[in-house]
């Protein structure tokens, strides 16, 4: 236990020292992989734990993206209420769409989120007036209390404080009441009712939740991108957002990160042969479902049980947290 | 407003409608046969396209295209079901969503691989000026879209109702662990419905190529397959050929009426409406369980 | 007054009648046996006494509250509970975490608290855990704590699914054939404990058993259903010798 605790602390310290050997272009990196880290930690408590399908991640980054951008450039707000003002947003539609999908299940589920998915798509590429429409919103830096973060430092350590805050935030409500209401709600609904958990309330808390993590990793993409545009939230990136947490294992937070973290590195590791990075990540996400459901969390497990034996467990998608 | 406009829309309508009536039909078989939706369906639409434009390249004529075209699609909808549907159908239902997301991704960033985003063009029969109908101008694809579908749903309905293998695949619809008591083979009949759904799939590329270009971009024609058969309940596939119908007729008053932006909303609000209140579809059933 | 009291109950499913007109009464403390022939149409009468169905017809009252179509997690918070017939654990989490997700209904703090780790969502965890830690050695279940409950034995499981249905502390708790798949020597163990769950706690006990003998032995009083009919109600003495409950039942032994 006390050694988890002192590498996690070394982990972070590492992190934190990160800027004093890296370019800008990897601390660009790093923070795109924060980012998506957050989003992954989200994403989890809905599908991994509380295992509702949702197409739609990617929309509920985009509301928090252009409610920041447009909070700073329209409003003039800064920073430190922008991203408060996306959360809540992107919470708020998150519970909209988690209402009415809090009795469909599955198939029924997928094509709901899609719809959303089409719908905010449709949105922000129809009324260009305020969001800028297919060309575009320009984003400024993010600010702390008038000082902008233009340097590359400032502007990692922002994002790399917020993430960690995020992901124990994720933590905390995966071992709250919270994420084993999730976690029921998903295994045995029946179970889950008879325990005297609201099924219907919980999926709605889920999808709010979720909304939040990504409205809140959108809003510092838009920060630290500084550009966005509608395409970057479609389907594409909803995929994208899925292959993290079923590579890194669903379910797990662990998981989330791993997940999230190699699969950002790995188009930039594919940079020379760009055009086969779509492929080879749709071949990742094929692959793992196919042979490693429940993902490198799962294969870690396996790896440790091979020094231990063990009886032979039922493979299922779901790993234990 | 005259009834010759709103005919002509009808016929308009109607014959994109029918695309979507197709497309419904491809997502529905698979569905009531193993109950797994081809999200990757868009895809094939896709690739049936792209394989004419490879074909024709090679100087064939189109009509000797169509059916090797369909052959193809066969083989890939062979390759998918025993290869990646078949080992995965006991997954959790997330699984298997993504798993068709992801083959469909496959295909679609090998095609982008070769070709790009361009856009091609290739020559079929059906492709010319419009055709007088009495006092109505009628756009002969359009007329190929009706009639094509008119065929397949005959076909379909035939072998179905009056085939061996039609009514062995029925009975596994309804009731797999019977129809393996009965000795129906129910892995041969998984098969047979992913194969007949990649062949309408690729039909439906091979129509729609010619008329509209060949992109990458074809197969978001899935959403509309996808409403077509939620109207239909996604247990009918009369139901699935009505909803696509429906939606096209929709679609296409409603873009004259009020205008293109309208006309592009009109199929997500019938899809978030049907699915709020009657996810059944206009046909399916409800249950009395509760959670 | 009864504690559950139900009149003239029917339930359907599309075409088939599970349940028609069946009335019982189970007093506050009983244990009650019900017991019939698979089909009798026994967990579906726990399935709408507990929400999971709407009933076509007829009422249920709990503590002398109208229950029938009220919201399952509704219905549990009143006071009732149930096991599964076939268990329906939280299979990917261990025993402890599924026995720590039935006292969620006596955790109150909210995802703001949760979320921040705030004193008294910390505090609740902790005494819960504790709970939960009693609750396994009183089930003889905490060499199994960190076990995922899917791999256990379906006799543990059930076991497992018992002490689940208590950590919500119900008043009434309904046992959907507690003792299939358990061993004869768990099977006194799982009897021996019901009673004493009834007698010291003060829970009242509808058990569902097909296994005659079980019952008998156990319940104070039993309701026979056949083919979602109520057949005879009475005490186990009354029954047994009752022509009719003998007859549906030939030599019913499971």
């Amino acid at each position: 236990m006390h050694a988890r605790v002192f590498l996690i602390l070394l982990g972070l310290a590492l992190l934190a020292a990160l800027p004093l050997v890296a370019t800008s272009y990897y601390l660009y990196l790093a923070e795109l992989a924060m980012i998506n880290v957050i989003v992954a930690v989200g994403l989890n408590l809905l599908s991994g734990n509380c295992g509702q399908i949702s197409l739609c991640n990617a929309s509920f980054m985009g509301i928090g993206a252009y409610c920041t951008a447009l909070c700073t450039t329209r409003l003039g707000l800064p920073t430190l209420l922008s991203l408060p003002a996306s959360v809540i947003l992107a919470a708020l539609l998150g519970a909209a769409l988690g209402y009415p999908a809090r009795r469909l299940s599955g198939l029924y589920l997928a094509l709901i989120t899609l719809g959303f998915l089409e719908l905010v798509g449709f949105v922000l590429e129809e009324f260009p007036d305020y969001t800028g429409g297919i060309r575009g919103l320009k984003v400024p830096r993010p600010e702390i209390f008038g000082f902008s973060l233009q340097s590359n430092v400032s502007l990692y350590l922002f994002v790399l404080v917020l993430t960690v805050g995020t992901v124990a935030v994720g933590y905390n409500i995966q071992r709250s009441r919270y994420g084993r209401a999730f976690d029921a709600v998903r295994q045995s609904p029946f179970a889950a009712q008879a325990l005297g958990i609201p099924v219907a309330r919980v999926k709605m808390i889920a999808f709010s939740l979720n909304a939040a993590f990504a409205g809140f990793a959108g809003g510092l993409l838009a920060g630290v991108v500084g550009f966005i545009d509608p395409p970057e939230f479609g389907i594409l990136a909803s995929i994208q957002h899925i292959t993290f947490i079923v590579v890194g294992g669903l379910g797990s937070i662990a998981g989330s990160i791993a997940g999230a973290v190699l699969l950002t590195a790995l188009p930039e590791a594919l940079r020379g042969v760009q055009e086969f990075g779509e492929l080879v990540y749709g071949f990742i996400l094929l692959g793992t479902l196919l042979f490693l459901p429940r993902g490198l969390v799962g294969l870690a497990a396996k790896l440790e049980a091979l020094r231990v034996p063990k009886p032979p467990a039922k493979e299922s998608a779901y790993g234990a947290p | 407003m005259t009834w010759r406009i709103i005919l002509q829309l009808a016929l308009s309508g109607l014959s994109i409608g029918s695309i979507y009536a197709l497309v419904g039909l491809a997502l529905v078989l698979p569905f009531k046969a193993s109950g797994i939706v081809n999200f990757a369906q868009g895809e094939i639409v896709t690739f049936g396209a792209y394989l004419a434009l490879i074909l024709s390249g090679l100087g064939l004529p189109y009509l000797a295209v169509v059916p090797l075209v369909l052959i193809g699609a066969a083989a890939l909808g062979m390759v998918i079901e025993r290869l990646l549907i078949r080992p995965i159908v006991h997954q959790p239902e997330f699984t298997l969503v993504i798993v068709t997301f992801a083959i469909g991704f496959i295909i679609k960033a090998a095609i982008r691989l070769h070709w790009q985003d361009n856009t091609f063009s290739v020559d079929a029969p059906f492709v010319g000026p419009p055709l007088a109908l009495g006092a109505l101008r009628l756009n002969p694809a359009y007329l190929v879209f009706i009639l094509s579908t008119v065929a397949v749903v005959a076909a379909l309905f035939v072998f179905f109702g009056y085939s061996k293998f039609g009514k062995a695949m029925r009975a596994t619809a309804l009731d797999p662990t019977a129809a393996k008591l009965m000795g129906i083979r129910i892995g041969s009949v998984f098969s047979a419905a992913w194969v007949l759904s990649t062949m309408l799939g690729a039909f439906v590329g091979l129509l729609l190529g010619p008329v509209i270009g060949i992109n990458p971009e074809i197969g978001h024609l899935i959403l509309k397959g996808l409403i077509a058969a939620v109207i239909g309940g996604f247990s009918s596939l009369g139901g699935a050929v009505a909803g696509g119908l429906l939606l096209g007729l929709l679609e296409t008053y409603a873009g004259a009426f009020f205008g293109a932006t309208f006309k592009n909303l009109v199929p997500f609000g019938v899809l978030i409406l049907l699915l709020l209140l009657r996810p059944q579809g206009l046909a399916g059933v409800s249950s009395a369980r509760r959670v | 007054m009864a504690l559950l009291e139900i009149d003239a109950l029917s339930v359907r499913f599309g075409g088939v009648a599970a349940v028609t007109d069946v009335s019982l009464a189970v007093a506050a403390g009983e244990i009650h046996g019900i017991i019939g022939p698979n089909g009798a149409g026994k967990t579906s009468l726990i399935n709408a006494a507990t929400g999971m169905v709407v009933p076509q017809s007829g009422s249920i009252r709990f503590a002398d509250r109208e229950i029938a179509g009220v919201a399952p997690h509704l219905i549990s918070s009143f006071g009732l509970g149930r096991t599964f017939q076939h268990v329906e654990l939280f299979g990917d989490r261990s025993v402890f975490d599924n026995v720590l997700t039935g006292f969620y209904r006596h955790q109150s703090y909210g995802l703001l608290a949760a979320a921040l780790r705030f004193g008294n969502a910390a505090r609740s965890e902790r005494r819960t855990r504790e709970q939960v830690r009693l609750l396994l050695d009183a089930f003889d279940l905490a060499a199994f704590a960190g076990t995922r409950a899917g791999l256990l034995p379906f006799g543990i499981q059930k076991r497992v699914d018992i002490a689940r249905a208590l950590a919500a502390e119900p008043l009434l708790l309904f046992l959907d054939e507690p003792v299939s798949g358990m061993s004869e020597a768990e099977a006194e163990a799982a009897v021996a404990t019901m009673r004493k769950l009834a007698r010291e706690h003060g829970i009242t006990l509808v058990v569902v058993e097909h296994n005659m003998r079980v019952l008998m032995n156990l319940a104070e009083r039993v309701t026979v259903l056949n083919q979602g009919r109520l057949l005879a109600t009475g005490t186990p003495a009354e029954m047994q010798a009752d022509a009719s409950v003998v007859d549906a039942y030939l030599g019913g032994d499971a």
